[in-house]
């Protein structure tokens, strides 16, 4: 009774003062926006938003009723969600449940409740932002990306299964505002951001949604700025470049000074000033060409032959004349023997000067005649192709068709031997013996040099026929392959047969075809080996005998000559040697290692 | 004869066995892919849910029918994130079976009713029903197969008749609220299904949180 009086006098004292004041009270409004929110599916929070107080001191209250029951509950958190909010913890919250949930707003004068709001936990899920989001720049095949992961709000359960979250990003250029680039995430809780500007600050953020929830509020931005890849690349590719190309463009821009440059020269040594040392870089070693030895080298394995045109000038040879030539041939020769020969053609030349001239044509006109024949029994017996001792013989006749690679071989051979035995081709005997042959000798090493084939065999040929029907040794010997037994005190080759199977017989039928010998026909009066030319025996040779020890001087009898090629043709030479022997490893006479030639 | 035939089909039945061995998808992948479907069976419903109370009566809100009166009410779910996770796996698969199979027959009540809704979004929402219609029956049988991994209690299914019969009211706005309550129905159950299939797919893949 005290109690109402006592209100009411307060109202009215109120009205009064109020009115008083030209002020006037009312009861609050209703709240409105009630809005729940769950963020983890296990607890919820409302809030609600005053109306008016009507002027007067208003408190809220909020209320709520469970789907199967009719009790009503009211708010048990006021204060933790903040200010006109309600928050229900776990043991509150039950989900699959609809909550019916009104807010009372209640003033000195009046109260006023809001709409209900019917809610189920399940369908007001709203997560909070994901958490720590690192944005790293990363490098793929030169070009930047970045890789951005992120947490799951740490009160969401995704561990059991309880809340799936998926995510979603964007992106954007710090100095483009509003320009964002959304990147959908799904489950993954981390991304790759390609197509980036090189140098651009980019700001990143994430935000997450539950399976059939609202999206959450997008997280704290991360800031990232992506180095200046592209032009560091451009910077590297140059420097690369003039790396590769810094000679050229050395050389481009400062071309080099040449420097005179003399091989073998060196610096230092004038520096230090010692002139023959200097100098002696300057000589070419080996020329001129000093020892004669070389000749001798080049020259191996050619049979160095001489074909004397008759048989009585064999006799009276001339020593002088022959050193004389010889001499000369000697010095003068070098590798190429038919230059040599032409030198010492003139000089021979002179020396032969006194030759007699008639004898000269007469010689030469029969030698020719008998040449064609010659010739064409040579041919007749070249068989084989096998390059003989005159060579020459044989090799410019292709008609008479040998194997013709055989023939190019043994023409190049037949060349050098031509050339070669050319050179060292002396005339024994008188000077009138030897003028001619000399002359046709000198002319046909002459001509060798134009053509050296045809003019030498020519000329060789000339002096075997001659020879060969001019014999004028008595003696028919066997014809027999003979091997160097010894080399006498003055170095003279003695000579022993090689198992011979023939005998005294002309024609021997079993002619042992060595390929590198030449049968030896015979040794005339003066020592000099006569040797056979091969063939299939209409032409052969008479034997030659053997023998021993004859006129002081030692007649020999015939010598196996080895040759490179297969020297055939029946030739007479003289073989005695000189202070050099020649008797190489085989026990064959080397004619190459011959020096000057005796006279005989 | 006999004999052939007998060992013929034994042959064929073991050739069969082995290839369905062979051929058996992990439960894992069998959980994933139905937890997607699940997804999107409640997914259908929440969009059907929005567009008819987009154009709803707003009386039909008051006087609707309580959720405590869905006819799956009766069986009992968990209703927190501790009980849910208190309960078996067979016991799960249990759960969703029953409540989806309590629903094949509703839905095809709310599929023949909705031809003749007086909505606006009427023929939407038709052909929505529809599709929730298929996809319900597929996540069915999806399910059926997944108990059949899971033991026998998986294999139970609780049986929750809906008695409503095919008649969902009279007059339009009846219609329509009946309709309405349905859908709520089928949305918060099929919601269940989905979170009970989640739950039971994220204990399986253990090894691959990022499936969680």
């Amino acid at each position: 009774m005290m109690k109402s009086v006592m209100e009411v006098l307060l109202l009215l004292m109120l009205f009064f003062t109020a009115h008083a004041k030209e002020k006037s009270y009312s009861p609050p409004e209703k709240t409105t926006q009630t809005r729940c929110r769950s963020p983890e599916k296990e607890t919820f929070t409302c809030w609600w938003e005053p109306g008016s107080d009507g002027g007067l001191p208003t408190t809220y209250a909020l209320y709520y009723r469970k789907e199967n029951s009719e009790t009503v509950y009211e708010c048990p958190d006021y204060h933790t969600a903040g200010e006109n909010s309600c928050f229900f913890n776990k043991n509150d919250t039950s989900i699959w449940v609809n909550y019916n949930i009104s807010v009372v707003a209640t003033n000195a004068l009046g109260r006023a409740f809001s709409d209900p709001v019917d809610i189920d936990v399940v369908y007001i899920v709203e997560p909070n932002p994901p958490e720590k989001l690192t944005v790293v720049v990363m490098e793929d095949k030169g070009w930047p990306f970045l890789l951005v992961s992120w947490e799951p709000p740490h009160k969401a359960d995704t561990r059991s299964g309880w809340i799936t979250l998926i995510y979603e990003l964007r992106v954007r250029l710090e100095e483009e505002e509003d320009d964002w680039e959304m990147h959908h995430a799904g489950q993954q809780k981390m991304f790759n951001i390609f197509s980036l500007r090189s140098g651009g600050e980019y700001l990143v953020e994430v935000r997450c949604k539950p399976d059939h929830g609202f999206w959450s509020e997008w997280s704290s931005t991360s800031y990232v700025k992506v180095p200046d890849f592209f032009s560091a690349l451009i910077f590297l590719i140059l420097t690369w470049l003039l790396h590769m190309n810094s000679h050229s463009l050395k050389h481009c821009i400062l071309p080099p000074v040449p420097g005179p440059k003399i091989k073998g020269f060196d610096n230092k040594l004038l520096k230090n000033g010692n002139s023959d040392e200097i100098f002696s870089a300057l000589v070419v070693p080996n020329f001129p060409p000093a020892s004669a030895s070389k000749y001798e080298e080049m020259l191996v394995e050619y049979l160095e032959v001489y074909v004397p045109e008759e048989p009585e000038l064999m006799l009276e040879e001339s020593k002088d004349l022959l050193d004389g030539c010889l001499k000369s041939l000697n010095s003068r020769s070098d590798s190429d023997s038919g230059r040599g020969s032409c030198n010492s053609h003139t000089l021979l030349m002179d020396k032969c000067g006194e030759t007699k001239e008639e004898e000269r044509q007469t010689n030469r006109e029969s030698s020719l005649m008998e040449t064609q024949g010659w010739k064409e029994e040579a041919i007749n017996h070249d068989t084989s192709g096998k390059v003989k001792t005159w060579p020459s013989v044989y090799s410019p006749l292709p008609q008479y068709g040998s194997n013709p690679l055989d023939k190019q071989s043994s023409l190049e051979t037949a060349k050098q031997h031509s050339l070669s035995t050319s050179s060292f081709l002396i005339q024994p005997g008188t000077k009138d013996a030897l003028g001619p042959s000399y002359t046709d000798f000198c002319l046909s090493n002459k001509e060798n040099h134009l053509h050296p084939q045809t003019l030498a065999h020519r000329a060789l040929q000339t002096r075997s026929d001659v020879n060969i029907s001019n014999i004028g040794c008595k003696r028919s010997p066997a014809t027999e392959y003979v091997e160097v037994q010894r080399v006498n005190k003055e170095d003279m080759v003695l000579l022993q047969p090689v198992v011979s199977r023939c005998g005294h017989i002309e024609g021997c039928p079993n002619l042992p075809k060595g390929e590198d010998y030449s049968k030896l026909k015979g040794v005339d009066c003066d020592n000099r080996l006569l040797l056979q030319r091969e063939g299939t025996g209409e032409d052969v040779c008479p034997c030659v005998e053997q023998e021993t020890n004859r006129e002081g001087g030692n007649c020999y009898t015939s010598s196996t000559v080895s040759t490179t090629q297969k020297p055939t043709a029946c030739m007479y030479t003289a073989m005695p040697l000189q202070e050099e022997t020649a008797v190489t490893l085989n026990g064959y006479v080397d004619t190459a290692t011959m020096g000057n030639l005796p006279s005989c | 004869m006999a004999l052939k035939k007998t060992d013929g089909s034994k042959l064929l039945m073991a050739v069969v066995c082995l290839v369905a061995v062979c051929s058996s998808v992990p439960i894992s992948d069998l959980l994933d892919r139905a937890s997607q479907g699940s997804d999107k069976l409640h997914a259908l419903s929440t969009i059907i849910s929005q567009d008819l109370n987009s154009h709803f009566p707003p009386i039909g809100q008051e006087i609707m029918p309580r959720p405590s009166m869905c006819h799956t009410s009766s069986l009992q779910t968990p209703s927190d994130k501790q009980q849910t996770l208190q309960v078996s796996e067979s016991d799960l698969l249990s759960l969703a079976r029953s409540l989806l199979q309590a629903w094949s027959d509703p839905l095809l009540v709310l599929s023949a009713s909705a031809n003749t809704l007086h909505h606006p979004d009427q023929t939407s929402i038709s052909n929505q029903i529809q599709e929730l219609q298929l996809h319900s029956k597929s996540l069915g049988d999806g399910l059926d197969i997944l108990s059949g991994k899971m033991g026998p209690a998986a294999q139970t299914i609780s049986l929750l008749p809906f008695s409503g019969g095919n008649d969902i009211g009279q007059d339009r706005i009846s219609q329509l609220i009946n309709f309405n309550f349905l859908l709520s129905c089928f949305r918060r159950d099929s919601h269940k299904i989905d979170s009970f299939l989640k739950v039971l797919r994220c204990r399986a893949t253990k090894a691959q949180p990022q499936m969680c």
